[in-house]
């Protein structure tokens, strides 16, 4: 019956001219027989007729009728209401245009923001029932940091699969291997055998990673390719597999390539998978003790059982477990979190929240825009509204027509934002990623970070933001306008404060000091980026490499390749950072009644780390290469510092007490409070916050041997060339991102970030002037289209043209006005804040209170918004009085 | 033309299902059918049949195909369904108790309370 109904509705809807006809034929066939029952009854052909029609009633109600039971009424109407509503866009295009491209950004640029939310946050990975798994995390005793915590290692893992059963199988992995292959910096993720099996993932090509792989002490060399990893690797070659891979100089089978979207349960994917019992080939650290390494261990829970309590059993296992070494008598907690290729750190919502704000001020300038339109839109069309309720539309079919019509420009602007979103994405990916300093490029890179395609989720929020900003900004219009004063809106007489003057002005006002505070931000960063590119770093970057050695037991082979290798001039070394410290001098030394007492931050360097960053002696004598400790009791001052220590600016010779705080960074001094004889002062290295790893202050000796110091090279030729040459030495033990970079990059990286800021927040204040003039200029368009009959009076009655102009003017400058104050303001008031926070130290050298920048942006918007004012300025002069009075 | 009595609300459809229930028909014929086992004593808004033909169709109650006529012109001709003669009967059987009650009811004397 069900099915019956709705065969006839598709039949109606999809061949609707022959269920008409059908309709036609039927009714005809009636009046027909019944006229000829008449003429057989003795009636002329014509009366017969009449008396058939007569007693048949109105035939096109009972058609009508006949339809309405049909259940094709509504679809009928919306068809009608459709088709209309074209006619409408085509006789007012740029309205249309306007609203479909004003919405299309803001939903555009919404759905930005919800791709990288939902990447990070919503995207599950492509296995099976990610519900069912957890990461399993030991916490040895309650409020223990994570440092503190012991790994979970491999045979650990294999005694908890053997020794529990709260899960139906479990998989370690261990993530992040950086390799190179062919000059490439690629990433592995370490599996164990098991991994695709638990996930329940088939190889696209090929086949996954089997237990055989994976035998502890007996790993086979085979690799599985992640889809990323094929397309980067080999060009998405078919013909892969079975080809071998030279991976750390050892050669490797590539036996498959897993399906795209699948990501091993991380946001991005690495690019290949080996097994696990393969460790001590990828991780320089685990040479010889693979055990040890801490793996990530993640299970898929029993059906049917609680985590609450599978946490509990495992619980009462890892406490029982000897080799959980803990602090006596604490038991050891262990919790599982979901695990399903998201992030659940909402940590990211702190960094990401003046991103989400600049977005979202967008948002709020179109919205205040596509109100005005339609608003003004509905105003301008009350006369043909007032037509067609007077010609007996109900006012439901009308608010339902005018909805109608907001919806299908919503979903045009969903699809065109779609559109917008991807190309946003993708332009800003792209620009990031080949505008980055090449170390860091290389460490993104490793990431394979891509652009999500638009998945239903997308497709499903961009929907529903249409359909949403339809009933926001096209209901209230449609309820305005349609209600009506009969009469007087067939005569053209629109209705006045349809919509009150304050709360236009209050939009206008909000768009201008949001598109001020975008602006203000653009032109500070630019500033900023411009200073800091200028400014001199204070040390030599010109041929300066940086070295930072991840591993400790790699130092030595480190630092013997460096040394012999031509490119490379002078080895250096420093503290990673400095600490804080208080130097005193001694009595009556240098003059000084009273022992002065200078804070200072001191670091540790070692004998040829002057040389190489280019830091001149003002006097004395830098460290010989045997004090490399601070037990020589030798100490080097900076300029600034010697000159506040004593009188006469030079220290040499004199005995210092130097205080450090109690903890002290890796690799710098350490020891509390010593005595110190100072042997040499040294030029400052300039205010120096964009040179790493400098500061004015106070230097201990150190040596490059010492552990946890940076490597300073002096490289012969291109740094970048030098650099590139080191990478392929394939040095072990180096921080796997930022493991050799030259100087000149990390100056250059501060200003890059600052570039970075300018163009996204030039490119979203410039969207927000856009949006902000197209609004005023359809704000004022529609005031003076409002008006015309006034300013005809005014005209008719001897005002001039320039009252007229500076009527309409007058009527922009103050929302303007305000809006452009408050934005500067409310910039203002941040910035202040900003600078009282601790959050200080981190804007280093950018000046947010920078009056260039304050003052450029506003005259652009004042620029801008003179422009969009004009062109309804003109208009309003231009109007004809005659013309304007006589239209009623 | 004798006074017709007009059809009571609600019952065109079940006088419809009776009607082509005897036998296939086209709407003018359930029209005809109506007023011949009525002997015309009903009067029938000729065109509120079709509407009600259409709701039934759409019920699923009756079946409708295109079929020759008498006089050789194509007509649509209804049918009853198997759902539609339950309805029928339904329909019938409340009609009928209702009906008596409402017999009952009017009939009632004085003295029988």
């Amino acid at each position: 019956m069900i099915l019956r109904d709705l065969f006839l509705r598709i039949r109606a809807l999809v061949a609707p001219h022959r269920v008409e006809r059908e309709l036609d034929e039927e009714l005809a066939f009636h009046i027909e027989r019944e006229t000829q029952k008449h003429v057989t009854a003795g009636l002329s052909p014509v009366d017969a007729r009449t008396r058939a029609l007569a007693r048949f009633g109105p035939v096109p109600l009972a058609a009508d009728r006949c339809r309405d039971a049909r259940g094709t009424g509504f679809v009928d109407g919306l068809v009608r209401d459709i088709l209309y509503a074209f006619r409408t866009f085509r006789r007012a295009p740029l309205a249309a245009l306007t609203i479909v491209a004003t919405v299309a950004l803001g939903l555009g640029l919404v759905a930005v923001v919800f791709t990288v939310y939902s990447m990070f946050f919503l995207r599950v990975d492509a296995v099976r029932s990610p519900g069912e798994l957890f990461a399993v995390e030991l916490e040895r005793w309650a409020g223990a940091d994570a440092d503190e915590d012991g790994p979970f290692t491999r045979p650990d893992y294999d005694a908890m699969r053997r020794e529990t059963s709260v899960f139906t199988d479990a998989l370690a992995m261990l993530p992040m291997n950086v390799t190179r292959i062919g000059g490439r910096p690629t990433v592995a993720t370490l599996v164990t055998g098991n991994f695709f099996h638990v996930l329940g993932v088939q190889a696209a090509l090929g086949r996954p990673l089997l237990p055989e792989d994976d035998e502890p002490g007996a790993g086979r060399p085979v690799i599985v390719l992640s889809d990323a990893g094929w397309r980067k690797l080999f060009r998405g070659d078919r013909a892969v597999i079975g080809r071998r891979m030279v991976v750390n100089g050892a050669p490797y089978e590539i036996v498959g390539v897993m399906p795209d979207g699948f990501r091993g349960l991380g946001v991005t994917p690495p690019d290949y998978w080996a097994p696990l019992a393969l460790a001590e080939q990828f991780r320089d650290d685990a040479a010889g003790r693979a055990d040890e390494i801490a793996v990530e261990v993640i299970g898929r829970l029993k059906p049917g059982l609680s985590p609450e309590a599978a946490a509990a059993a495992l619980s009462v296992w890892a406490s029982g477990r000897a080799e959980f070494k803990t602090p006596v008598g604490r038991p050891i907690q262990v919790s599982l979190t979901p695990r399903q290729g998201t992030l659940s750190s909402d940590g990211f919502a702190l960094v990401f929240s003046p991103l989400f704000f600049a977005f979202g001020l967008i948002l709020t300038i179109g919205c205040a825009n596509v109100a005005n339109l339609l608003l003004a839109r509905g105003v301008s069309r009350q006369r043909e509204i007032g037509i067609r309720l007077s010609l007996g539309a109900s006012r439901r079919r009308l608010i339902r027509q005018l909805l109608t019509e907001s919806l299908l420009l919503s979903l045009v602007a969903a699809a065109c934002g779609l559109v917008i979103a991807r190309l946003f994405l993708e332009g800003v990916l792209y620009a990031t990623i080949t505008t980055l300093p090449p170390e860091m490029a290389q460490f993104v890179n490793l990431f394979n970070l891509a652009a999500p395609a638009p998945d239903w989720r997308m497709l499903v929020f961009v929907a529903a933001g249409a359909v949403v900003s339809t009933v926001l900004f096209g209901l209230a219009p449609a309820l305005q306008a349609t209600r009506l004063d009969l009469v007087p809106a067939m005569h053209g007489d629109v209705m006045r404060n349809v919509h009150p003057r304050r709360a236009r002005h209050a939009l206008i006002a909000v768009q201008v000091g949001a598109s001020a505070l975008l602006l203000i931000c653009a032109a500070i960063f630019l500033r900023g980026a411009v200073a800091a590119a200028t400014k001199d770093p204070g040390v030599r970057t010109s041929d300066t490499l940086r070295v930072s050695i991840d591993t400790e037991t790699w130092r030595a082979a480190v630092l013997k390749t460096l040394r012999a290798h031509p490119l490379v001039a002078v080895v250096a070394a420093s503290s990673r950072g400095s600490t804080r410290g208080v130097v005193e001098t001694s009595l009556g030394e240098g003059g000084a009644e009273t022992p002065s007492r200078v804070p200072v931050d001191q670091m540790a360097v070692s004998s040829e780390y002057f040389n190489v960053l280019g830091l001149d002696l003002v006097s004395g004598r830098g460290f010989t290469p045997t004090e490399r400790t601070a037990e020589a009791g030798v100490v080097i001052v900076s300029e600034s510092i010697a000159r506040r220590l004593w009188t006469n600016g030079s220290g040499v010779a004199q005995v210092v007490r130097l205080e450090a705080p109690p903890s002290a960074s890796p690799g710098g001094p350490s020891l509390p409070s010593r005595t110190l004889t100072v042997i040499g002062i040294v030029r400052d290295p300039g205010s120096g916050s964009s040179s790493p790893g400098t500061v004015g202050g106070v230097y201990l000796p150190t040596g490059p041997e010492s552990p946890g110091t940076y490597l300073y090279l002096r490289v012969r030729g291109n740094p970048e060339q030098a650099r590139l040459a080191l990478l392929e030495e394939g040095l072990k033990g180096l921080d796997p991102g930022f493991g050799i970079m030259t100087l000149r990059a990390g100056a250059g990286m501060q200003t890059y970030m600052l570039q970075l800021a300018f163009w996204l927040t030039v490119v979203l204040g410039g969207l927000a002037l856009v949006l902000t003039v197209s609004g005023l200029f359809s704000v004022l368009s529609y005031l003076v289209e409002q008006q015309a009959k006034e300013i005809g009076v005014r005209m008719a009655l001897g005002a001039t043209t320039r009252n007229v102009a500076g009527l309409v003017l007058s009527q922009s400058i103050r929302p303007v006005g305000i809006g452009l104050a408050a934005g500067g303001g409310l910039a203002a008031a941040v910035a202040i804040v900003l600078m009282a926070t601790p959050a200080a130290s981190e804007i280093g050298d950018l000046d947010v209170l920078d009056p260039v920048a304050y003052a450029a942006s506003a005259l652009v918007i004042a620029t801008a918004c003179l422009i969009a004012v004009s062109v309804p300025t003109l208009r309003a002069a231009r109007i004809d009085p005659i013309a304007t009075l006589r239209n009623d | 033309m004798s006074k017709q009595a007009d059809v009571l609300q609600g019952t065109l459809d079940m006088l419809i299902l009776k009607a082509v229930s005897l036998g296939r028909l086209h709407g003018y014929g359930v029209l005809l059918r109506i007023q011949q086992i009525s002997k015309d004593r009903l009067a029938i808004l000729q065109g509120s049949l079709y509407p009600a033909l259409y709701r039934l169709e759409h019920q699923g109650l009756i079946a409708s195909e295109w079929g020759e006529s008498e006089n050789n012109r194509k007509a649509k001709y209804y049918r009853l369904t198997p759902a539609g003669r339950r309805r029928l009967e339904q329909s019938a059987r409340s009609w009928n108790e209702m009906t008596d009650i409402i017999g009952t009811i009017l009939g009632t004397r004085s003295e029988e309370v």
